[in-house]
């Protein structure tokens, strides 16, 4: 069996190195600044745009439907509202009025004597004209 | 060597990316260019729906801007069946809802994939209940609807329309391209979660509005007394025009058997019938006035001229022809006033059959009048080459076929003066608020000078006649002067094939007052059983029109009132049955079924309580709500009663003589000082019987 020789230890010797790269000054180029600038300016005006775009493109489905649903209700509102128009021209029928007149108040149609006719005083047609509806005499 | 093992991985990683993108692209490729449409149409199912938009059926109106026929906007319930995940669940659920049968519904979702109605024109509780369903696949759609809210009213004028709002008949059917619009169809988008918007505006063109000539409350007044008519007479069938003489307007045109145009399908064919253009009859007696227009328009007579009327029978060609009643000699004017069959046969038979024809169709017989209604009628008036026995029949309304609207227009121009007015029914058409011109059928049509104005102001003296000593008394108005002419022409006995002997059109036609018409009203009615004659059973009806229709219209009386008369005659008229009105709610969902039948029954219910415990009295409406308490008059004589309404500072206004009976308002009532207090006096004897009689007429 062969014995390995030891090493020698060898001293390392570690010296502080200083450097001062202080005077080291990067050269600014004003073309490749500008360049730069220009670029991140379109960039940003792309993005903008593109965002923008996106803004607009959400909004406008976001106002779609709010704008169905503000259609829904006038929908109702006018359903509604020709409802309630059916429904006084049904309570206007002579037929309805008719009945409740004879039967639950009783009322019958006045003699021909009890209707009396008066001459007009001086100034009556003015203040009945807006009562009088100018077709209703054929 | 290390750079080696970078670009190996790189060139990995790139021809991953490659492959990805190549495959990705390949896909895309196949998708774009195979499988284009059917992604298409499958993204349009989903995303994309056409919906129709129907306008708004114009609204009908009457003359005072009173809704006759109206649409509003109802659910409708279909089915997209590709999207319904299972249709037997979905049958069942509606089934229970809409009240139709499981089956019925599958095979709606069988008939096709994409769309399939389910049920149309719902009342909202149901079309809600399918709403809370919340079923994928089953939507509501908005549809109008088309409503007649005052039922039965001026049914045979406005018509009806079918589920797709197509006018069927009446002015519905005349003007449904104007009243009906322009439909368009429009593309809503839908999101992921089924919203849909973007739906666009769709440029409709509102259906235009009609005006009528009808005014409501004089149409309500012609129906109810002719349906008053039909059940004293038991008539088969019934009509009552009322015309404005001097334009031609048609203020009411009642028919009889009626029909409530929200539920058309419910009433038999027959009772669409609008048997005032529709029906042609035999005019009988009342086309002697037409007769007598042409003999003194041509001058061949005059009324006082006496005529020999045989005894009642005079033989025309071999053919015996026998009056009513045997007249011996009778003037003009007594012909008419008496209807003498004879002698109107030989005033026509002197002024011949040419010129008589003339005169027939110059009056518009045997020609449409062009009144704005559907299957109008040109009547029946046969080419000139009568025999003398035609001469003689026509003469007295016999072999000729008339329609109720041109026996009325006739008369009216008889009334106006002799200008013949072309009937109509249409004041005018309106969109948005804005008047559209008239053209074609509903431009005014100038009026036609048939007979001199002296020969209508000489016809019209005649028609009094009829009325103050004639056959027609029962026409005589209180307060107005009337004048009119009978008919009660024998109908045709299909199985026969001649005159029946118990079959008649009994009919009036007449005008008021006489120096200045304000309406001219026709009464027909067909086959009424008992009492026959026109002057017996349609000139009552004319006298109850006229009274209230010129009351209504405020034409001034000129005739004098006898009041005690009057009282007399009414107070021994027949009480009305109140039973004959019908029952009416405001709104109905017709073609539905029936709302819960609970409160309808319990409405009707109360009605008929009210109408068996209320005994209306004779009253008349006055101020309410002031502080003054009306006594109770009932025992006291007149002195006694003057003498207190006077002292409380009322207005009394005492009818009837010997002791009070009854008054208005009742006893207790709250009057403001000066209110009128009307008070019957009487015996207490005609208080019973009259409260045994009930209502009064």
């Amino acid at each position: 069996m062969v014995r390995k020789r030891k090493k020698a230890v060898t001293a390392e010797f570690y010296t502080v190195k200083r450097i001062d790269n202080s005077r080291l000054v990067r050269n600014v180029e004003p073309a490749k600044m500008r360049n730069l600038w220009r670029t991140v300016a379109l960039g940003g005006v792309v993005a903008a745009f593109f965002m923008l775009y996106v803004f607009q493109h959400f909004r406008c489905i976001d106002l779609s439907f709010q704008l169905e649903d503000l259609k829904g209700q006038h929908m109702k509102a006018a359903a509604l509202n020709s409802e309630l128009k059916l429904e006084i021209a049904g309570l206007r029928n002579p037929m309805r009025i008719d009945m409740i007149a004879r039967r639950r108040l009783g009322l019958t149609e006045p003699l021909p004597t009890h209707v009396q006719e008066y001459e007009a005083p001086d100034g009556a047609e003015v203040a009945a004209a807006r009562f009088v509806r100018p077709n209703r005499a054929p | 060597m290390q750079q080696d093992r970078v670009h190996v991985r790189l060139l990995i990683i790139a021809g991953v990316a490659f492959l990805w993108m190549g495959a990705v692209f390949g896909r895309l490729t196949y998708l774009q260019l195979y499988r284009h449409s059917e992604y298409l149409s499958r993204a349009m199912r989903q995303q994309q729906r056409t919906i129709e938009i129907t306008p708004e059926r114009g609204t009908i109106f009457d003359r005072n801007g009173k809704p006759l026929a109206m649409s509003i906007p109802v659910d409708s319930a279909f089915a997209v069946p590709s999207e319904i995940a299972d249709e037997n669940l979905a049958a069942r659920l509606l089934s229970g809802v809409i009240n139709k049968p499981q089956e019925e519904i599958e095979a709606r979702f069988e008939s096709s994939r994409s769309f399939a109605w389910i049920a149309r024109k719902l009342p909202p509780e149901k079309a809600d209940a399918i709403s809370k369903l919340n079923l994928k696949g089953i939507y509501l759609q908005k549809e109008n609807q088309r409503f007649y809210p005052k039922r039965e009213l001026a049914a045979h004028v406005l018509g009806f329309v079918d589920v797709d709002e197509k006018g069927l008949s009446g002015i519905e059917r005349e003007l449904d391209s104007e009243i009906r619009g322009k439909s368009e169809r429009i593309v809503v988008m839908a999101d992921a979660k089924q919203r849909w918007f973007d739906g666009g505006e769709a440029k409709r063109e509102r259906g235009a509005s009609v005006v009528l000539t009808l005014d409501e409350k004089i149409q309500y007044i012609a129906e109810r007394e002719l349906a008053t008519a039909m059940v004293k007479t038991r008539s088969l069938a019934g009509t009552v025009i009322v015309m404005n003489p001097n334009t031609g307007e048609i203020l009411a045109l009642a028919n009889w058997p009626k029909f409530n145009p929200n539920k058309a399908g419910d009433s038999p064919s027959e009772s669409w019938m609008n048997r005032a253009v529709s029906a042609i009859y035999e005019p009988g007696s009342t086309f002697k006035l037409i007769t007598l227009a042409a003999a003194i328009d041509q001058g061949i007579t005059r009324p006082d001229e006496v005529f020999d009327c045989e005894n009642g029978a005079v033989y025309i060609s071999g053919h015996r022809i026998r009056d009513h009643k045997p007249f011996g000699l009778l003037t003009v004017s007594d012909i008419l006033a008496k209807s003498s069959d004879v002698g109107a046969i030989k005033i026509a038979l002197r002024l011949g059959a040419p010129r008589f024809y003339d005169y027939v169709r110059a009056f518009g017989f045997g020609s449409l009048t062009g009144v704005e209604l559907p299957y109008e009628s040109r009547g029946r008036v046969e080419p000139l080459d009568w025999k003398p026995v035609s001469t003689a029949a026509i003469s007295m309304g016999q072999e000729v076929g008339v329609t109720p609207m041109q026996l009325v227009t006739a008369v009216s121009a008889i009334a106006n003066g002799g200008l013949l007015y072309k009937p109509h029914v249409i004041a005018e058409l309106r969109r948005d608020e804005k008047v559209l011109p008239a053209e074609d059928a509903l431009a005014t049509a100038e009026p036609r000078r048939v007979i001199r104005a002296e020969t209508a102001a000489t016809l019209r003296q005649l028609m009094e006649g009829v009325v103050l000593y004639g056959t027609g008394p029962a026409a005589h108005l209180d307060g107005w002067t009337s004048a009119g002419k009978t008919g009660s022409a024998q109908k045709i006995d299909p199985s026969t094939g001649r005159y029946s002997p118990t079959q008649f059109f009994a009919s009036f036609t007449g005008f008021a007052p006489i120096n200045n018409p304000a309406v001219t009203i026709l009464v027909s009615l067909d086959s009424p059983v008992g009492q026959h004659e026109g002057g017996q059973v349609a000139a009552p009806v004319f006298k109850r029109i006229a009274e209230q229709v010129l009351a209504y219209l405020n034409v001034s009386r000129d005739v004098p009132l006898n009041p005690k008369l009057i009282e007399t005659a009414y107070m021994k008229r027949a009480a009305e049955d109140p039973s004959a009105l019908e029952e009416s709610s405001s709104v109905d969902f017709s073609g539905q079924p029936d709302p819960p039948p609970a409160a309808s029954q319990i409405a009707k219910a109360d009605a008929r309580e009210q109408a068996v415990s209320t005994k209306p009295v004779l009253t008349v409406a006055v101020d309410q709500g002031g502080d003054i308490e009306v006594p109770d008059f009932s025992g006291k004589t007149m002195r006694d009663v003057t003498d207190i309404v006077l002292r409380l500072g009322l207005d009394p206004v005492l009818v009837g003589s010997n002791l009070a009976t009854e008054q208005s308002p009742a006893p207790g009532a709250k009057v403001r000082h000066g209110a009128r207090i009307t008070v019957q006096f009487g015996t207490p004897l005609e208080k019973k019987s009259k409260q045994h009689a009930g209502v009064r007429n």
